[in-house]
């Protein structure tokens, strides 16, 4: 299904990177375990309600959500904005989190379609399962991954979504690679994440404190 | 990096000012930092 090895499957090797990509998915571990338990805290970032309204979902769709699954939502963007899902689609949301978009993606596929959600926290598994199960949804699921290397079969979505997760991944060419793996010829790529209009210096690049802060 | 990973047909969404009003907002303004949505589509090819 996948390589042992992500990085060199897709052609580059740890020392092209500009951060370990092991020690910098720890911090990243880190910091979203922080947003799933304690919501409440202060980040460097938005989160929750107030985000989704910023980015421009669907206030139906949101406020028809329990809290637990909207509170740690701390994407960058919204990947249903360029285009809706399809009834009956099957979708993979690389870093999952605590499931938002898997919910609002649910809802746009409907119970013919099926959603996986993939993430490598936790407790943010742990907080979009026990979500999913209060929704009764049995056409959304969360399996524990890594965007580098999805536990779902070659070319089995008809979409791939992610929200600010794939500039958090030292190996992009990797996540891309493998999302190009899951989706089937045809598919579509939907993602929303950040961008720089100015170049980061390349020592600042090789400071992991600065990915995640 | 979309096209060399064998995805065609990339569009890409108006920015949003994510970082606006956040703790996070001086080092988003320095480096010009805003939230885009993309898509893609993945080709029907076998290579990238």
């Amino acid at each position: 299904m996948h390589a042992d090895d992500p990085h060199a499957a897709a052609g580059t090797v740890a020392g092209d990177l500009p951060v370990d990509p092991a020690a910098l998915r720890e911090e990243v571990r880190g910091k979203y375990r922080e947003v799933a338990v304690d919501p409440g805290a202060s980040f460097h970032f938005h989160i929750g309600r107030g985000l989704a309204r910023r980015l421009g979902y669907e206030a139906a769709a949101v406020d028809a959500l329990p809290d637990p699954a909207v509170e740690s939502f701390a994407g960058v963007g919204n990947p249903f904005s360029l285009r809706r899902l399809a009834s009956g689609e099957r979708v993979v949301d690389v870093g999952s989190g605590a499931g938002f978009d898997s919910f609002i993606a649910a809802g746009q596929v409907g119970r013919g379609g099926q959603v996986v959600g993939v993430d490598m926290t936790a407790e943010m598994l742990a907080k979009s399962r026990r979500t999913a199960e209060a929704l009764g949804l049995a056409h959304v699921e969360f399996r524990e991954g890594l965007a580098e290397a999805l536990p779902v079969a070659d070319g089995w979505a008809d979409v791939v979504i992610s929200n600010g997760v794939i500039n958090l991944c030292a190996d992009k060419q990797a996540v891309f690679a493998e999302i190009r793996r899951v989706l089937r010829p045809g598919g579509q790529l939907q993602f929303a994440d950040i961008a720089n209009g100015r170049p980061v210096p390349a020592e600042a690049l090789r400071d992991i404190d600065l990915w995640t802060g | 990096m979309l096209q060399d990973s064998g995805f065609t047909d990339v569009v890409i969404g108006a920015a949003v000012d994510t970082f606006g009003g956040a703790n996070g907002e001086d080092k988003a303004r320095a480096f010009e930092v805003y939230g885009y949505t993309f898509m893609a589509t993945r080709s029907v090819g076998m290579s990238a």
